[in-house]
């Protein structure tokens, strides 16, 4: 599904220079659910935000279904982010001013690829598998933290992404909700054939996957 | 698109004091804008109209001639006395622009008014004149021909209508505005051709109607000569005449105005230039303040484009609605202050004349345009610099 190759990220700080990402090669084949672990601060938001479109890489190339996705230009980048990525944050990652149908219909909206009630459908549809059924119209400062999180995952799949990178999507969440959420990635992962990356400090999730990629210090220590 | 269209919406019922204090201080701005231009265009083309009616600047008359001053004109009584019609012509003075001629014969028995009525036949040379003309209020819709006679606001004949003097036939061509002036406000105007014709029908024949004579001249002074450069010339060519000067206070409030307008104009422009700088640097800080929200945009797919319509769009809603607002209270205000404004102008002898619809609607487009497009200007550089960083340092909220 993608490849990455000697992929860094450096940061500049008044403190010099920073290396989050550091000579990283990896592949992930299609379909296939890995998960990304390591210590706070060891580098795998950086990487999983370059892989995802969304934090241009220092250093190295990045393919992702066969796509040099740093050589696109800044719109079809804009398309890939919107067609082939689906990204659920670390935090939470709502827009406070739209209902929750409205934050999950909003990136096939960007597309424009269906019609608005064929959106709207589809994003009632997700927000109810996530068991949220009930809360098409709140907005996201009237539900929990969990639902917030598995608002944003159902955002993340409207448009049925190929690749779907969820950072640590169950920190802070007790330890029922985690689960609730974990079954629902890897349904996606399983059922729609969609290659899933997780990042998680739960070493017991992390097993599940068939592929672990260990961090530290901004490098793969096998 | 719609959901983007609403984002920016909520974005302007979140901060909902900021907001309405943006679409005030716009308002404030273009209001003032509006009014400012819609005022200066109005007592501009007031001026112009009222500028021209005033007159003259001075009138030579012969020597013992009476003379009538009034604040606002000069005009010519009759007398017995004549000039030569060619003397200012043939004289050349450099600081007179324009010379009227005018013949006034004062007649009885004319068939005008009541039978021993004094009525003032006034011959105009209608090429020259230039302080006639300027108060016809209605006319027939051709050229000025022989025969043809203009009224005074005083006499009451219908327009086209026939008016025996002397027994002849003459057309009511045209009627003038109220002057004020007694000798305007009964008079019967004609042209030299016209009038000389009549003498013919008179009983005893005024010397004034003799060819080539006339009762004086309306003088325009050449622009940036004194009145005392053209009296001395004057005097000094032409035998036997005196000069008559106008209220000179006049041409000063005439200058005074002018300058006035163009401060205005000035500070107008600053106005806006300095709204401009406002709402950019309220929209650099909203971005700021934003950019988690954009980098999420960015994050889902949306465009640089669409990142940049969001902001934009906010942006040319508050201003615009600010812009609307402000020349609704522009209309309020002048229509407020219409009165004094009105009776003060009418008082240094203006007559004030609003601007007129398609220009007042034309302004009101302008002002409400231009606030909408410095919200766009003001927002567009916050918003393209925004949308040119990494998604994922704007949802982090650094860049
Ligand atoms: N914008 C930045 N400027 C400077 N340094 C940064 C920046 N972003 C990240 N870093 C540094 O890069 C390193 C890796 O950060 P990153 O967020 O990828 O870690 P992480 O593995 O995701 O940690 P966590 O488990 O806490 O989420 C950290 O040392 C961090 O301080
Ligand atoms: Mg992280």
């Amino acid at each position: 599904m993608f490849a990455c190759r000697q992929v860094g990220k450096s940061y500049r700080t008044e403190r010099g220079v920073v290396n989050a990402v550091a000579g990283i090669d990896l592949d992930v084949p299609a379909g296939r659910f890995a998960a990304i672990i390591g210590r706070s601060g060891s580098g795998k938001s950086t990487l999983m935000a370059m892989i995802g479109g969304l934090s241009r890489p220092s250093a190295g190339t990045i393919e992702v279904g066969g796509t040099d996705v740093w050589r696109l230009s800044e719109t079809a980048l804009a398309a890939f982010r919107n067609e082939k990525i689906g990204y659920v944050f670390q935090f939470a990652s709502l827009l406070p001013t739209l209902r929750l149908i409205d934050n999950v219909a909003l990136p096939a909206m960007l597309g424009r690829r269906q019609s608005t009630a064929a959106t709207y459908t589809r994003a009632s549809g997700l927000l109810d598998r996530m068991g949220l059924g009930g809360y098409l119209d709140a907005y996201p400062s009237e539900i929990s933290a969990g639902e917030q999180r598995r608002a944003a995952i159902a955002r993340a799949l409207i448009n049925d992404p190929a690749l779907l990178l969820a950072d640590e999507p169950t920190s802070d969440l007790d330890e029922q909700t985690e689960i609730e959420i974990m079954d629902e990635l890897l349904a996606v992962n399983r059922e729609l054939g969609t290659t899933l990356v997780l990042v998680t400090h739960n070493l017991a999730l992390a097993e599940q996957a068939e592929q672990i990629v260990h961090i530290a210090n901004g490098a793969i220590v096998a | 698109m719609r959901l983007l269209a609403n984002l920016a919406l909520q974005n302007l019922g979140r901060r909902k004091a900021r907001s309405l204090l943006l679409i005030a201080a716009v308002a404030i701005g273009s209001g003032v804008v509006f009014t400012g231009a819609t005022l200066m265009r109005s007592i501009d083309d007031s001026m112009a109209v009222g500028f021209t009616r005033l007159g003259a600047d001075m009138m030579v008359v012969p020597e013992g001639a009476l003379t009538n001053i009034t604040a606002a004109l000069l005009t010519v009584e009759p007398t017995d006395l004549v000039l030569d019609a060619d003397v200012l012509a043939k004289a050349r003075i450099a600081s007179v622009a324009r010379a009227a001629p005018q013949k006034i014969a004062r007649v009885e028995h004319s068939g005008i008014g009541s039978h021993h009525e004094l009525v003032d036949l006034i011959g105009i040379d209608p090429a020259l004149d230039f302080t006639i003309q300027p108060w016809l209020r209605e006319k027939l819709g051709r050229e000025l021909q022989a025969g043809d006679v203009i009224l005074g606001a005083g006499r009451d004949a219908p327009l086209g209508s026939q008016l025996l003097i002397f027994g002849k036939p003459h057309v009511v061509y045209g009627k003038l505005g109220r002057t004020g002036v007694g000798t305007h406000e009964r008079g019967v105007f004609m042209s030299f051709a016209t009038l000389e014709t009549l003498a013919a029908s008179m009983p005893q024949r005024p010397a004034v109607l003799a060819p080539g004579k006339v009762t004086g001249f309306l003088i325009e002074l050449a622009p940036g000569a004194t009145s005392l450069q053209a009296r001395f010339a004057i005097l000094s060519a032409v035998k036997g005449a005196k000069v008559v000067t106008g209220d000179s206070s006049l041409s000063g409030i005439r200058q005074g105005l002018a300058a006035l307008l163009k401060g205005i104009l000035a500070l107008m422009v600053l106005m806006f230039a300095s709204m401009a700088v406002m709402v950019s640097v309220l929209f650099s800080a909203i971005v700021t303040e934003r950019r988690a929200e954009l980098g999420l945009l960015k994050a889902i797919g949306a465009s640089g484009a669409q990142l940049i319509g969001v902001m934009v769009v906010e942006a040319v809603i508050a201003t615009g609605v600010g812009g609307v607002l402000g020349v609704t209270l522009g209309v309020l205000v002048m229509r407020l202050y219409e009165r004094s404004l009105v009776y003060y102008l009418d008082n240094i002898g203006v007559p004030f004349v609003w601007l007129d619809l398609p220009h007042t609607v034309a302004f009101a487009a302008a002002a409400i345009l231009l606030a909408a497009a410095i919200g766009a200007v003001g927002a567009l550089y916050p918003a393209w610099q925004a949308s040119r960083r990494d998604a994922y340092d704007l949802v982090r909220g650094e860049g």
